[in-house]
């Protein structure tokens, strides 16, 4: 009860208000532009709150970690360019209806989505985080494998059509991902000697190439015309849809909670298997997933924004941050002289700071994520011939903006060749990304587990739940899917 | 459109800001022990300085993409290493052919104190029974490390030249990680900096087993020092991960020290020094010569226990 008026209180503080707004309006249209990531934006934004006390700092970063995961959906949804990874989901099938002329009410439904997926997300944060860490500090690294493994099946949902092709975009994707100096050993793989590659391939450039250069250069080669957009009669989804999809929202944010709750994994891997995990249990979907399924839009929208409550619950309780922008904001916080581990029993105030400016800056996510749509639409309606050198142009100052670096610019636009090439040919682009993704998941926790394994205690302790896992889910799995057949 | 080219605009302008102003590599992660030192003591020192800082965390390769990156950059004190201890070592551990002796330090800001860690519940009551059970089982007590050159590997060198102990080293991505395979039971010991396990050892969920000091350190004042073990690891001692902030060698030596002067100012701020205080660092504030020898010491140290190997 203390702590809920501690919260109360908090919200009805004007600076707390004021700045969780700006932050999350700051953090929209930050996101929304490739190449400014969320961590980017949050370590920018801390750098200038050194000098302030800790209500603002904190209200303005919690409303740019809100904003920014949203706003990268937006690009996402109408340029194929998620603006930054954790939408790399949304554009699996938000692209696809803006294509359809939805583009409007895709951007108003992710928006709604987003802001269910905060609420339960900071739900989750009040209530449960001693419960949620608890779990998630028992992730070993034989779990974070198998983890990422799963994330690897992905394959199969985002390749369309051949699943060879998939898993050759995939193997594509985790080779780029070996090249560099990998963390665990001190040696240069693929790196052609040359030394802007020994800190690997940045994957938010691999990222703006392949989806945002490679789709330009794309449309710029078929000749077909613009897509005419609906002219949206009302942007925010009936509330029919959202109550329909309800139980897809739930278990897209137990999803995004959980993931967002372990160390290492953030919104893009939330956003994934939800993704993942929408397709494998709906199944009176209207239009099927690729191809502009709202239910592909619902679950990596939702669980994205989940994942942020998810990824404070080892930061609060542990001082292990869930994600990257977690990481920014701890070592901000020991700035302003917060450096006990457990935050949640040495500053309960601080708890009941953040949970606050998370509620405000999820109310504003309403208010900005809803207005703009119409002229963020308007950007379909510029012919193909203008509009793709323009976002040609935006791809290249994305790419520079995030190290000033020529280098990345270049890579990018091979990058863009990569992925024009790929959907020349009709590969899927999607798995590149993943393996890309996940190959430093993989790598870290392969080689952990083979050297723990060197132990027979720790052998002995795993394999029969293992095992039996491994036997029991696919036996599972048959016997439901042929319920669902039958 | 207009929005869109608004929206260019501001790319520009927030690329075109960064390119202005002196740039600011740091070494590590955002978030990490080098990165909370370093933010702070910019900004503070940003008001001695005509122009600001720009940040940018470079991480990888133990640091040595950020290292090589500043040294790739002309000597005119445009682009600073915001640094750790890591490449005053890297040529003995063969990841770069450069080290600190490639720079010129303006400012080292302080040192900090490390120590043996076991969980709560660990069967080890003390460090001799760690190192007896090491001993009995080489290579198979599982040590929680940040990977080669990383201070758990650096440290199970020295115990190893001087117990002749040997640990199964897992690489972790961050010293918070690695502490929490401690705490989980995926790993049994690892070696923490004072700073990142002192609250949890307070709490009764870690225990410090040792420290890597010649006399008990203040603030877990029942912790033995390492060397009542075995006064042979005082051969290595001092020894902690240090911090600085360093220029390509041959910048023009006044170019230096308009740095030097407007770092120190920043980092004899009352606030900062309270920073450093709360993160358990000893400052240092040397620079100069004087830097380059308290290195040249830490670096004979490293060494010893490296060729013991």
């Amino acid at each position: 009860m203390q702590e809920f008026l501690g919260v109360l209180q908090n919200i009805i503080r004007p600076e707390v208000l004021i700045f969780a707004a700006l932050g999350t309006l700051l953090g929209v249209y930050v996101g929304a532009i490739p190449g400014l990531s969320g961590t980017m934006a949050v370590s920018l934004l801390v750098s200038l709150t050194y000098a302030w006390s800790e209500v603002p700092a904190i209200s303005l970063i919690m409303g740019v970690f809100v904003g920014v995961v949203y706003g990268g959906s937006r690009s996402a949804i109408l340029l194929n360019i998620p603006g930054a990874p954790a939408a790399v989901a949304t554009g699996f099938d938000g692209y696809p209806l803006a294509q359809k002329g939805k583009a409007a009410q895709a951007m108003g439904l992710a928006c709604i989505q987003s802001f269910i997926g905060t609420l339960l997300g900071i739900f989750a944060l009040a209530f449960l985080t001693p419960q949620i860490a608890q779990i998630s500090s028992v992730f070993r690294s034989v779990d974070f494998l198998l983890l990422g493994l799963l994330a690897l099946l992905l394959v199969g949902s985002v390749s369309r059509g051949s699943l060879l092709k998939g898993l050759l975009g995939a193997s594509i994707g985790l080779f780029l991902g070996c090249v560099g100096k990998p963390s665990q050993f001190s040696v240069n793989r693929f790196t052609l000697s040359l030394r802007y590659l020994d800190g690997g391939i940045s994957f938010i450039v691999a990222m703006i190439g392949l989806f945002g250069a490679g789709e330009a250069l794309y449309q710029l080669s078929v000749d077909y015309p613009a897509v005419k957009q609906e002219a949206p009669k009302r942007i925010v989804p009936p509330i029919k849809t959202i109550l329909k999809h309800l139980p897809l929202t739930v278990s897209s944010a137990l999803i995004g909670i959980f993931v967002g709750a372990l160390p290492g994994a953030g919104g893009d891997m939330a956003a994934l298997l939800g993704y993942d995990a929408a397709k494998r249990t709906v199944r009176k979907n209207e239009t099927p997933f690729g191809e502009g399924a709202v239910e592909g839009l619902i679950a990596p929208e939702t669980a994205n924004n989940a994942a942020i409550g998810g990824a404070l619950i080892p930061m609060l309780t542990l001082g292990i941050p869930g994600d990257a922008i977690t990481a920014v904001l701890l070592g901000a916080l020991s700035m302003h002289g917060v450096s006990h581990y457990s935050l949640m029993t040495a500053r309960p105030n601080l708890f009941s700071l953040i949970l606050a400016a998370l509620v405000i800056a999820s109310l504003f996510l309403l208010l900005f994520g809803l207005t703009g749509i119409r002229v963020f639409v308007k950007l379909l309606k510029i012919p193909k011939g203008i509009l793709m050198p323009i976002i040609l142009m935006l791809c290249i100052v994305g790419a520079y903006a995030i190290n000033t670096n020529l280098y990345d610019v270049l890579l990018m636009v091979g990058f863009g060749f990569l992925g024009f090439t790929l959907k020349r040919f009709q590969y899927p682009v999607a798995p590149v990304v993943l393996g890309l993704i996940l190959h430093e998941l993989l790598e870290s926790n392969a080689v952990r587990v083979i050297r723990l394994w060197g132990n027979p205690e720790m052998f002995s302790f795993l394999t029969p739940i293992l095992f039996a896992a491994l036997i029991a889910l696919p036996i599972i799995s048959r016997i439901c899917g042929r319920k669902d057949r039958a | 459109m207009k929005r869109l080219l608004a929206l260019l605009l501001t790319v520009f302008l927030l690329t075109g800001c960064a390119n202005t102003a002196v740039n600011g590599i740091i070494q590590w992660g955002e978030g990490g022990g080098t990165d909370k030192l370093m933010r702070p003591l910019c900004s503070y020192t940003e008001a001695h300085l005509d122009g600001s800082i720009s940040l940018r965390n470079m991480p990888g390769g133990t640091g040595t993409v950020a290292t090589q990156y500043v040294f790739d950059k002309p000597a005119d004190g445009n682009t600073l290493l915001l640094g750790a201890e890591n490449p005053a070592m890297y040529d003995a551990l063969g990841l770069s052919d450069l080290t600190y002796a490639d720079f010129d330090c303006v400012l080292l800001i302080g040192s900090e104190t490390v120590g043996v860690t076991v969980a709560a519940d660990s069967p080890y009551a003390d460090f001799a029974s760690l190192i007896d059970a090491a001993k009995a089982n080489p290579g198979k007590i599982r040590l929680a490390t940040t990977a080669k050159g990383g201070l758990p590997w650096t440290v199970a060198r020295f115990i190893e030249s001087v117990t002749g102990a040997t640990f199964n080293e897992i690489p972790y991505d961050s010293d918070a990680t690695a502490a929490n395979a401690v705490l989980n039971g995926e790993c049994e010991v690892t070696v923490m900096k004072l700073q990142a396990g002192l609250d949890a050892a307070k709490d009764g969920k870690l225990r410090y087993l040792c420290m890597l000091t010649d006399t008990p350190v203040e603030a877990l004042p029942d912790v033995m020092p390492i060397t009542a073990y075995d006064s042979a690891f005082n051969a290595f001692l001092p020894w902690g991960p240090f911090y600085g902030v360093f220029v390509k060698k041959g910048t023009d030596p006044s170019v230096r020290e308009k740095l030097t002067e407007a770092f120190r100012k920043g980092f004899e701020d009352p606030a900062y020094q309270k920073l450093l205080a709360d993160l358990c660092v000893d400052p240092l504030g040397l620079s100069g010569d004087d830097a380059d020898a308290w290195i040249d010491a830490w670096r004979k140290s490293s060494l010893s226990a490296l060729n013991a190997e």
